[in-house]
């Protein structure tokens, strides 16, 4: 009986000991905090072999959540991070983001010229785009004609009642409440977000599922047949279906972006200047587009892609879309409001 | 206190320190946090107010807690219909390898939480494998609308909180003392009787615990709402999650996590006091 | 003769529900249907890529190491304490007993940016060791429930007993009382073991660059759409853990056999 206590205490000391053992000082090394999967092991290990420096991936799961602990460890810890648009121009004002020098990421000349300059980070003093993409509505024409769906307002039309998916986030959900009365996506006038509330508590009883992750699945098991759904998810779940089409609303899509964005406290932010410059090859960022089915900010990267995926409408938007499109930023302390009527609208229906 | 010898006034030393470094100091640094009010900038203004617990006290977040509450309720107790006849038949088997059932229990649980969520979800969606096999049988013409309802929440609860009631259940009833059972019935009582009268009340700890290991806990599995349910209602452990982080409301987040506490600690009083008056009653 | 058949039907069917998911995971991990959504071909696909993805076999061997420790060392602070808390009284036990709830009760987020906030004060690197006392803290309230269900009517006099004969504290507890419980030490380190396992949000504020943990990627994966190596990665946790639980079950029965004839 001794015996076994023994084995499983030295197991302990054992793993305890190689574990400390593990962290090796002298190799140059970047902290990645990223969403999971997000960039492909082979790309960093291309990485790692190309400029010898380990990439040390740590995750998160939203944006919120990654705010929070780089603001808890005050911009330390991790050297390169990704947060979306909405939260570049919050991390700024925190003084959590350390100032971009673009001396050192000669790759920024492929980017283009569209997406860069937007209003929650004018003139990219803090942050580059890494991917990018559009928010829809998703249709399955099995179950519903594409071409009486033209805009957001058609989620209203009582003959979709309990087929409407949207997703789990609040800013996406409030946009469309707000833009299908003619505001803007990022408002921050309490009147207008309560207008909005007004409209989505009428929608609340179409709405089937508030998605909290990949939407292409509900859609293909044809839970839901029409809704709010990233573009990228859309193009992947028409590969399974073709069924299921992608349709841009008049008032204009949704833009977001994933940026990079090194925190103030970055202990390794030359070789995170080296990673991103890594990133940004029109190659490289063809195979992370290609991998989950959002945009390349290269233009040029299209000519690594495949041609379904090159030559898409629903990831890259025609220029006429294009200036329709308006790009998520933060909504300040508005976000209380949004929170307020955000708890209202699923607990008081 | 003649006993307090070395072994025990170390072993209760390490858990108490440990408890006190780990658990009360973070609660109580919460605790103070609830009174101040939100920042802008940071997480919270060093300022006293009493606003965050004043404003939880609104037919909005009365609802939240009573939905959660109802939620909880019914999944502990079908855990405890599900997991007390099993526990009991398990432990009073006479298998060969009857601990080794007891652990596989558990063992389907050490794969992630999220995954399992996930494959429930497989189970009851449209074209699903009940779906389609009622349909084939004959019992439904259109695929009924299983997931993203209460009912496949509750499920959901259920399944992954069930081994924390069988498994202190059987730790409880596998020690209870054959004689008595056999001396209840050589006195003639019937075996509904040494159920009720018996066994029951011996086995109270470990349902007692059960209960306890399923209830709280049941109040903040927050994805499993927002996967089976759809997200469609607010439950109290999505409410603190956004209040914590979407809101970047601390204060409002940590009062909302005291009175949570508080209530339960009210129950769990409440339900002590009354368990000694019966017991005192019947004794 | 059927009441017994009827007993085996419950706990089969019982066992059957708790195992469903397995068996859904383990279809999937061998369909080719990328989403799941419908039944493809046989495929050992997600196996092969699970192999060539470093990080998320790196994730699962720190979850199991981690696991394993947290589950050891709740088990072995929890258990002491419970005996000596139920056989002696002393100052703030009651309190004690209140903080316990108090973990049980504190949500996932409130402990885990609680815990990062005082990790920080003291300057605690983050990394295992600050995940091992948050998952250590999380699991010990489990530990000490279903070691109290089980000593709950543990007769003290026997204890006397051992004492008179001339006992020590320590053999007391080792031949006397250890072994009484150990089907509720056994609970604890398994529940202990599950809560480290599945604890996403806890071990998300409290590591540090350079320890990932299973439950936290798999999180984390959750916006771009769970991969499907993680239905293999959970297929062969489980098939291991199958293994292994079952052969030192056998292991132990014989050993214990022999030592009693």
């Amino acid at each position: 009986m001794k015996k076994q206590y023994l084995l499983v205490l030295l197991l302990v000391a054992f793993s305890v000991l190689t574990i400390s053992g593990c962290k090796k000082k002298n190799k140059e090394v970047v902290n990645v905090f990223n969403w999971a999967e997000y960039i492909s092991e082979d790309i960093l290990e291309d990485f790692e072999k190309e400029t010898g420096i380990e990439v040390v991936y740590s995750t998160y799961d939203s944006n919120e959540s990654m705010y929070s602990k780089v603001k808890l460890l005050k911009g330390s810890g991790y050297d390169l991070i990704f947060p979306s648009t909405y939260y570049i121009a919050k991390m700024i004002k925190d003084g959590l983001l350390a100032p971009m020098d673009l001396s050192k990421l000669p790759n920024v000349k492929e980017i283009d010229k569209a997406l860069l300059n937007q209003s929650y980070d004018k003139g990219n003093k803090y942050s580059i785009p890494f991917m990018w993409g559009i928010t829809g509505i998703a249709v399955n024409s099995k179950f519903i004609n594409p071409d009486n769906v033209t805009s957001w307002k058609d989620l209203w039309d009582a003959e979709y009642k309990g087929k409407v998916i949207v997703q789990n986030d609040i800013r996406e959900v409030f946009h469309i409440g707000l833009t299908s009365l003619g505001y803007s996506g990022n408002s921050t006038n309490p009147k207008e977000i309560e207008e909005a509330y007004n409209e989505l508590v009428k929608l609340y009883p179409s709405i089937r599922l508030f998605n909290s992750d990949s939407p292409k699945v509900p859609l293909l098991n044809e839970e839901v047949y029409i809704g709010l759904v990233w573009g990228g998810e859309v193009f992947m779940a028409a590969k399974e279906n073709p069924d299921i089409k992608f349709i841009y609303p008049e008032e204009g899509a949704i833009g977001w972006g994933d940026c990079y964005a090194i925190p103030v406290g970055a202990e390794n932010s030359e070789n995170a200047y080296k990673l991103i410059n890594y990133l940004l090859r029109p190659d490289i960022s063809a195979r992370i587009s290609e991998e989950y089915g959002y945009a390349s900010p290269s233009p040029k990267s299209r000519e690594f892609l495949p041609k379904d995926i090159a030559e898409s409408a629903i990831l890259y938007p025609s220029q006429e879309e294009m200036n329709k499109i308006e790009f998520q930023n933060d909504v300040l302390e508005s976000i209380i409001v949004y929170e307020k009527y955000w708890e209202q609208l699923k607990t008081v229906n | 206190m003649k006993e307090r010898n070395f072994f025990n006034v170390v072993t209760v030393a390490i858990i108490a320190l440990w408890l006190l470094i780990f658990a009360f100091i973070p609660n109580i640094m919460m605790f103070i946090i609830s009174f101040f009010e939100r920042s802008e900038t940071g997480f919270f203004d060093v300022a006293f107010t009493l606003d965050n617990y004043k404003s939880f006290f609104s037919s909005l977040y009365f609802q939240v807690l009573f939905n959660s509450f109802k939620m909880a309720t019914i999944t502990t107790a079908l855990v405890l219909l599900i997991g007390y006849p099993f526990a009991y038949i398990l432990a009073r088997s006479n298998f060969k390898y009857k601990s080794l059932l007891a652990i596989l229990v558990i063992i389907p649980y050490w794969t992630s939480a999220l995954i399992r969520t996930y494959a429930i979800k497989v189970l009851l969606t449209t074209n699903g494998i009940i779906n389609t096999t009622l349909e084939t049988v004959g019992i439904i013409d259109a695929p009924l609308n299983l997931l993203y309802t209460e009912g496949a929440v509750i499920l959901g609860l259920v399944y992954t909180l069930l081994p924390f009631m069988i498994l202190p259940l059987y730790a409880t009833i596998d020690k209870l003392d054959v004689r008595y059972l056999e001396a209840a019935g050589d006195l003639g009582a019937s075996r509904f009787k040494v159920f009720t009268y018996i066994i029951i009340p011996l086995t109270v700890p470990g349902i007692i615990a059960g209960c306890l290991l399923v209830f709280l806990p049941s109040l903040g599995l927050f994805y499993i709402p927002d996967i089976l349910g759809g997200a469609k209602n607010l439950l109290i452990g999505n409410l603190i999650k956004d209040q914590f982080l979407l809101a970047r409301n601390w204060p409002f987040g940590s009062a909302v996590s005291n009175l949570l506490m508080i209530i339960m600690a009210f129950m769990l009083f409440a339900y002590y006091k009354s368990a000694k008056k019966i017991n005192s009653k019947v004794l | 003769m059927s009441e017994k058949y009827l007993k085996n039907i419950y706990l089969w069917m019982v066992y059957l529900f708790l195992y469903i998911p397995l068996f859904i995971l383990i279809f999937l991990s061998f369909n080719s249907s990328r989403y799941g959504t419908s039944i493809g071909e046989f495929t050992l696909e997600w196996y092969v890529k699970l192999f060539d993805n470093k990080g998320l076999v790196e994730a699962s061997l720190n979850s199991f190491i981690l696991a394993i420790s947290v589950a050891t060392i709740a088990t072995v602070i929890g258990t002491l304490a419970s005996v000596s808390i139920f056989r002696f009284n002393f100052f703030g036990k009651n309190f004690l007993l209140t903080l316990i709830y108090v973990v049980l009760m504190s949500p996932d987020i409130v402990m885990g940016i609680s815990l990062l906030i005082l990790f920080l004060v003291i300057d605690l690197p983050l990394g295992f060791t600050t995940l091992l006392i948050t998952h250590v803290t999380f699991s010990l309230p489990f530990v000490v429930i279903a070691l109290f269900s089980r000593l709950a009517g543990f007769d003290k006099n026997i204890i006397e007993a051992a004492k008179d004969l001339g006992a020590d504290s320590l053999k007391t507890f080792w031949y006397i009382i250890l072994p009484s419980i150990l089907p509720a030490v056994v609970a604890g380190w398994l529940l202990s073991f599950t809560i480290s396992m599945d604890d996403s949000i806890g071990s998300f504020f409290t590591t540090g660059p350079g320890f990932e943990v299973l439950p936290l990627k798999i999180y984390s994966m959750v916006r771009l759409g769970v991969t499907p190596e993680v239905n293999a990665l959970s297929t062969i946790i489980f098939g291991l853990s199958f293994i292994l639980i079952v052969i030192s079950q056998i292991l132990l029965r014989d050993k214990t056999k022999t030592k009693f004839k």
